[in-house]
């Protein structure tokens, strides 16, 4: 189960950008291009994840951790076990943004929607081969700290648990920032049921009040 | 080492978890709260055959440490102590020092002086302790590791080990490659270098075989048990299995083997077994030498091109940079540099009334931020030298010493402590002699006087000065056959800086190039050169094809291949506004129709009757959802050329920078994302605004004090993060307790005009758009 970058969904990489309808520029879409081939060939995607069995107290057995919020607890609502999960694009996709912003500051603001793409779109490949290996047990969307009301902070415990810096140099700031800067961290729920999608919805979401999407009528669909 | 193989403990971690230790919780405690545990894994692995023992230290730092109740110097006292007690007379006790946990900028926000100082503190406290030498292990940031190493060379006398985790990429999780880590470690002058962690023995010995071609220290093996399983992260090798696949290292020249994660005292007595009746095998001598960075190796065994640009002498624009602190001004033209072709950035920033050893750190650590390039430290001061090797993460080159002994005796002990190359010229207190021998004689006495100071000869470089042929026109002939001289009969490498050969000529290209090519020829191999000359770089690009450097000339036809794509340069319409040059992003055209306007117009009427109302359309289109932030950034890039004509026509007559107002920018307290930030900087700064940017992670205080020393009347800040935004509040109540008069503009993903006004602000700012209508309102 190798992670991977196999490309960036457009689409989401538009909306990070805030281009409204469904023709982007022919500039915006050409760099785009760019940079998609960029991140595949600088970006060194790395994931680790880890199962754990769900106490009745919410806690991951063997763990202290115990994810926080009413929107956590919904969500694995009937799963008996859970993934937690990190991945993150290196530091390499890093320098690049770091790098692109001196040269081109609009190509920048490009390149950080693609690469926030790209790392999804690692997660995305990471949960379908987790899927597969989980089969016929079902898995939950993937959750993050700072959804709905599970706070940011715990971020910081979900890396030491998982030692992502030792494991894929994901490492924290003293604030609780995760370095690279493109780097996620998730729970799945693990069910032996299927569950419906999208529940709690936008709801969930820490971006709900400001969300122009939703405004707008619309969802990202995550 | 010793003719014997010296054998290492196993993981630590493991065994205390096994005996009680929760996940999550220090390990370290223990050697206050459960001493009796830890000495019992000590003396488990000596019972197995271990000769050096790493202490439980590994995260026994003050940040790991915090609040736990005890400080760094209290547990690996303590620790120390007691593997000391549990192995007994005839076995060493290492302290073992991990990564901080927290990543150095630019990718955290760590400076290297607190590293220094965290480090510091942990090795200072095991050699009272009584430690037998400093094991640095796991580490993944090459510069990281420097700061350690620093720390314990110059606070300690004990021997230094520095061990780094790679990735079967071959690279760490940082990007520091094996010959990187090799030379860098070597510079430095560690005591033993290797791997350890990672992954298993079998994945490591490739890279163990290329690090013995990089250096002749001892290495050192600690490989993991195989590689986990992902799902419970436990590792299932055998201690037998293990071993075997140890075994190899025995004639790969490794010098001390061991185990890291997964591995038990059964490992280790099983890895014993093997290698304790084996002697070391003997490594043929490193074949491989060069300079670096973390990421990139630059060999010398071809013509390396070290880029010039980084260089304020009679360039007006990059003096004001320097002047004004524009770091971005400084750094595009590193980046140009790479882009153009460079192998080596030379870094001068040389400037009276500068403060140049902190300028030259600053720019140096910038400069290493965005590009990967080896960097040569230019500079005649001893102290901004080393502040320049202090700051630089790889293996440098200081350019440069001369044939004067109080010049070699200051600056050569700099380039022996950090490992630096260095460039000598040809020339001493009388001036630089007039005939090639004599040059010679001085490149012979600066040899001598490197190797006295124990710098290798292979780290010599000889400068045999090019001096302007429109003045001096025998002079040239001289400085060729000089090269020649020190190239053959010295066999050392040679830098010539090249185009002031054409100073005062016209046409001068054609004469830089010819006396280049005629350089390169007679042995000159690094040329200090402006890159971002197609020209000079053409000459290189063929010199390598007919010297055989350019295998199959793939690099020269890839050149000229990309080149004849790219050829489709369309002149600019002539009946193009700068409205419309602006509003489609197109820089060139952009600052010619501004040098156009300047020639009729005072610098202030172009701003504010052409560059300011092009750019305010471009907004309004933005605004109505027409374009989008990445064309209106483009716009405002484009006007950005417009402002360097008019900053550059200023500058030309010595007159004050053009701006409409100050304002302070600042990405708040714990947060790391500054992309949204730099794109309000970018916008206002192209509406003419002079913006100060304090950067990412900026404490309360530094932005008052900001506010306060530049008297700016705007303040912006910025957080993304949930977390952060309480750092903005802060920060905004600690400016009104200033009683600094200013208003203040938040910004951020997270923001909304509710929440702005509830923590104190003046202003929400949606985009960079309002940032700059904001600026307009305050500043006007």
């Amino acid at each position: 189960m190798e992670p991977r970058l196999t490309g960036i969904d457009r689409r989401e990489a538009l909306r990070y950008l805030g281009v409204r309808g469904d023709k982007p520029p022919a500039d915006v879409a050409a760099s785009l291009d760019k940079w998609e081939a960029a991140l595949l060939k600088t970006a060194r995607p790395r994931a680790v994840w880890r199962l754990f069995d769900l106490a009745p107290d919410g806690t991951l057995a063997g763990t202290a951790f115990r994810p926080a919020g009413e929107d956590i607890r919904r969500h694995l609502a009937g799963c008996g076990r859970v993934v937690l999960m990190a991945a993150t694009l290196g530091a390499e996709a890093d320098g690049l943004l770091r790098r692109t912003q001196v040269e081109d500051m609009a190509q920048a603001v490009i390149l950080d929607a693609a690469a926030g793409a790209a790392i999804e779109n690692v997660c995305d490949n990471l949960c379908a081969d987790l899927a597969a290996e989980m089969a016929p047990a079902f898995l939950t969307g993937r959750f993050s700290p700072g959804y709905g009301d599970m706070p940011l902070e715990q971020q910081g415990e979900m890396c030491r648990v998982l030692d992502t810096a030792r494991r894929i140099g994901v490492g924290l700031t003293p604030g609780g920032l995760m370095t690279p800067m493109k780097s996620v961290t998730a729970l799945i729920g693990v069910a032996d049921t299927p569950r419906e999608k999208g529940e709690g919805g936008c709801k969930n979401c820490a971006q709900y009040e400001n969300c122009g999407i939703r405004k707008a009528g619309g969802s990202c669909g995550r | 080492m010793e003719d014997k193989f010296i054998i290492l403990d196993g993981a630590m971690g493991t065994m205390l978890q096994a005996a009680g230790l929760p996940v999550g919780q220090s390990p370290e405690v223990w050697n206050v709260t459960d001493p009796e545990k830890v000495a019992a894994v000590h003396r488990q692995y000596v019972d197995a055959g271990t000769r050096l023992v790493c202490s439980n230290t590994f995260g026994a730092n003050r940040h790991k440490l915090a609040g736990c109740g005890y400080s760094s110097a209290e547990l690996i006292a303590a620790g120390i102590q007691l593997a000391k007690k549990a192995v007994g007379p005839g076995v060493k006790v290492a302290l073992d020092v991990g990564p901080i946990g927290q990543l150095l900028a630019p990718l955290g926000t760590l400076s290297f002086e607190e590293a220094y100082d965290i480090f510091k503190e942990m090795v200072t406290a095991g050699e009272t302790a009584g430690a037998d030498l400093v094991f640095f292990e796991t580490m993944s940031d090459l510069y990281e590791l420097k700061a350690g190493v620093l720390a314990a060379k110059e606070n300690t006398h004990l021997p230094v080990w520095a061990s780094m985790t790679f990735e079967s990429s071959g690279r760490t999780f940082l990007g520091t490659t094996v010959p990187a880590m090799a030379l860098t470690l070597e510079a430095l002058s560690v005591d033993a270098m290797g791997f350890n962690c990672s992954l298993g023995p079998a994945e490591l010995m490739p890279l163990v075989e290329e690090l013995a071609r990089w250096t002749d220290k001892p290495i050192i093996l600690k490989p993991n048990a195989g590689l986990p399983d992902p799902a419970t992260g436990k590792y299932h090798m055998t201690a037998i299995d293990f071993a075997k696949a140890m075994a190899p290292a025995a004639e790969l020249g490794v010098g001390a083997v061991g185990g890291c994660c997964g591995t038990t005292p059964d490992f280790i007595r099983a890895t014993a077994d093997i290698f304790q009746d084996k002697t070391p095998a003997v490594r043929s001598k490193a074949d491989r030498r060069g300079v670096c960075s973390a990421a990139r190796t630059v060999e010398l065994d071809g013509v390396r091109v070290i880029g010039e640009r980084i260089n304020p002498t009679g360039k007006k624009r990059f003096q004001q940079a320097l002047r004004e602190g524009d770091m971005d001004y400084i750094l595009a033209r590193a980046v140009e540099q790479q882009d153009g072709g460079a192998d080596i950035l030379d870094v001068n920033v040389g400037l009276p009334g500068l403060d140049e050893p902190a300028m030259m750190a600053k720019v140096v650590r910038a400069v290493q931020s965005v590009s990967d390039l080896p960097v040569q430290i230019d500079s005649s001061d001893p102290a901004a030298v080393e502040a320049g090797l202090r700051a630089v993460n790889g293996r440098a080159i200081v350019n440069s010493v001369n044939g004067e002994r109080a010049v070699l005796d200051a600056i050569l002990p700099l380039c022996k402590k950090y490992g630096a190359a260095v460039v000598g010229l040809t020339m001493d207190k009388n001036g630089i002699p007039p005939t090639a021998e004599d040059r010679f004689a001085i490149a012979e006495r600066i040899l001598d006087a490197a190797l006295g100071y124990g710098i290798p000869k292979e780290d010599v470089y000889i400068d045999c000065l090019t001096l302007t042929v429109s003045a001096q026109q025998d002079q040239a002939a001289e400085t060729l056959k000089a090269v020649r001289m020190v190239r053959e009969e010295l066999g050392l490498h040679t830098v010539l800086g090249v185009s002031n050969i054409s100073f005062g000529l016209p046409a001068r290209e054609h004469v830089t190039v010819s006396f280049l090519t005629q350089a390169l020829a007679a042995g000159l191999d690094l040329p200090i050169l402006n890159p971002n000359q197609a020209a000079v770089m053409d000459a290189v690009a063929a010199y390598r094809v007919l010297s055989g450097e350019d295998k199959d000339s793939a690099a020269y036809i890839e050149r000229f291949a990309a080149a004849q794509e790219t050829k489709t340069v369309s002149a600019p319409e002539a009946d193009m506004t700068l409205d419309t040059a602006i509003a489609k992003g197109m820089k060139a055209e952009t600052a010619a129709l501004t040098e156009k306007a300047l020639d009729a117009m005072g610098e202030m009427d172009v701003v504010n009757s052409l560059l300011i109302p092009a750019l305010d359309k471009v907004g309004d289109r933005y605004e109505r959802g027409e374009i989008f932030l990445p064309q209106l950034i483009n716009a405002a890039n484009a006007a950005c050329e417009g402002f360097e004509a008019v900053k550059k026509r200023i500058a030309r007559r010595g007159g004050e920078t053009v701006s409409r107002g100050k304002i302070i920018l600042a990405t708040v307290q714990g947060d790391i994302h500054d992309i949204g930030k730099n794109i309000v900087r970018v916008v206002l700064e192209n509406y003419g605004y002079t913006v100060i940017d304090l950067g990412r992670d900026v404490a309360p205080e530094a932005v008052v004090e900001a506010a306060i020393k530049e008297d700016a009347r705007l303040v912006g800040l910025s957080a993304l993060m949930t977390t952060t935004v309480p750092a903005m509040e802060k920060t905004i109540q600690a400016l009104r307790a200033s009683g600094h008069d200013c208003k203040v503009m938040v910004g951020g993903a997270v923001l909304t005009e509710e929440y702005a006004m509830a923590i104190g602000a003046d202003y929400y700012s949606r985009d960079a758009k309002q940032s700059a209508d904001i600026a307009r309102l305050v500043l006007g």
